[in-house]
């Protein structure tokens, strides 16, 4: 036990020297960064179950819309970023099986779960009991994936086919394809109807004047309580 | 006081995040959210690094994002309680309760397959939502928009299938 412990504590302690040392910003740096990261996510309400379910029952809108509206933004300033060399890609390899197999795997998770693991830590801070199961569950999932990854999983993903992009394959029309890229994802963001599902007990705790509910009934929005 | 954020400030504070966190003044990589799974679960299962080629390989990435989850637990805890005021103990969503059903075992049951469901998915691909979806397609890598659509269809797939049409009266 007391070897477990110290174990768990010189694991826990690597965590701060890898980041420290890693040049990838200091501790607090990154610390501070999802500390930003959770504040957005948990003050839009975007790690709602009935946000994330109710875009998968057809219910809600707001994770598309602010999904596609950060992606379309970031993707066009990101490319000018990199080009006056203030940053650089990090592409994630075309693992062709591993995408479609990992994606339809995910997709289900997300779906019933009503997280995605950015997200369902968020909830858990709001003291989301089934969350921290989930949470479980996963620690568990990633055990069997590092023991069994050599034999199962790793051959399960395939080759990489290359970290292509649409700026690595458009070469010099590159400028004109991210813009196309940027413009038609920020106008798909603001096309998407808004509908939105509540999560009534939450609104309880909220003023009138506060309440998202009666303002969307205001502005004509389609929306729906459940409690 | 304002206690939700629209759709559309949340979008636009989230890209000038990623775009911070990508610069060379702030982390130089791109977000992600799962590659701190294995590093957490090593640590509880008491995994050596030395005898997985895994826990090798997500090491670094693993610890930095182990640190940002860490910031996001504080963050997400702070404003719940200050500002939206949604911090309390729950177990079933309303949204399960109107759509699924009204029991708990069934929720919890389902919470840890879908977990278990979630990492695996994520480890497969290589990414989350964070890391594909929003940094990924952010660089306009084909990898993360063959992860982003059928995670989509899938997402869509699932809601029809497993949730009531009509709510529980």
């Amino acid at each position: 036990m007391g070897e477990y412990f110290n174990f768990v504590l010189s694991r826990t302690a690597d965590m701060y020297t890898i980041v420290q040392n890693e040049g990838h910003g200091s501790f607090w740096l990154v610390f501070l960064i999802g500390i930003v990261f959770g504040g957005i996510i948990q003050y839009t309400r975007v790690d709602k179950f009935e946000k994330i379910a109710g875009f998968a029952m057809g219910k809600d809108t707001i994770i598309p819309k602010m999904l596609f509206l950060a992606i379309g933004i970031t993707s066009i300033v990101l490319y000018f970023e990199i080009k006056m060399g203030y940053a650089s890609y990090h592409v994630k390899p075309m693992i062709l099986s591993g995408l479609i197999i990992g994606g339809v795997i995910f997709g289900i998770g997300m779906a019933i779960m009503g997280k995605c693991p950015g997200t369902g830590p968020i909830s858990i801070a709001e003291g989301r009991v089934d969350v921290a199961v989930g949470a479980v569950g996963g620690i568990f999932a990633a055990w069997i994936f590092t023991k069994y990854y050599d034999d199962i999983f790793h051959p399960l993903m395939g080759e990489s086919l290359g970290k292509e992009t649409l700026v690595s394959v458009t070469g010099e029309s590159a400028t004109m394809w991210v813009f196309i890229f940027g413009i038609a994802l920020i106008l798909i963001a603001i096309v998407i109807p808004k509908m939105e599902l509540f999560d009534g007990d939450d609104l309880d705790q909220l003023e009138n004047s506060e309440r998202p509910d009666i303002k969307a009934q205001k502005e004509n929005d389609s929306f729906e309580v459940v409690k | 006081m304002n206690r939700r954020l629209s759709w559309w400030m949340g979008g636009i504070l989230m890209a000038l995040l990623l775009l911070f966190t990508f610069s060379v003044f702030g982390a130089n990589r791109p977000i992600g959210a799962s590659t701190y799974v294995p590093y957490y679960a090593g640590i509880l299962f008491g995994m050596d690094p030395k005898d997985y080629t895994y826990l090798q390989e997500v090491e670094k990435a693993g610890a930095w994002e182990g640190v940002m989850l860490l910031g996001a637990l504080v963050g997400g805890f702070i404003t719940s309680v200050f500002i939206t005021k949604t911090f309390r103990i729950s177990v079933i969503p309303a949204g399960w309760k109107a759509y699924k059903n009204n029991s708990v075992v069934s929720r919890l049951i389902w919470s840890f397959i879908s977990g278990f469901l979630l990492i695996i998915g994520a480890r497969l691909a290589g990414g989350c939502t964070s890391g594909h979806f929003m940094s990924g397609m952010s660089q306009t890598a084909f990898s993360s928009m063959i992860f982003g659509g059928v995670v989509l269809v899938t997402l869509l797939v699932t809601g029809k299938l497993f949730y009531k049409k009509n709510k529980e009266s």
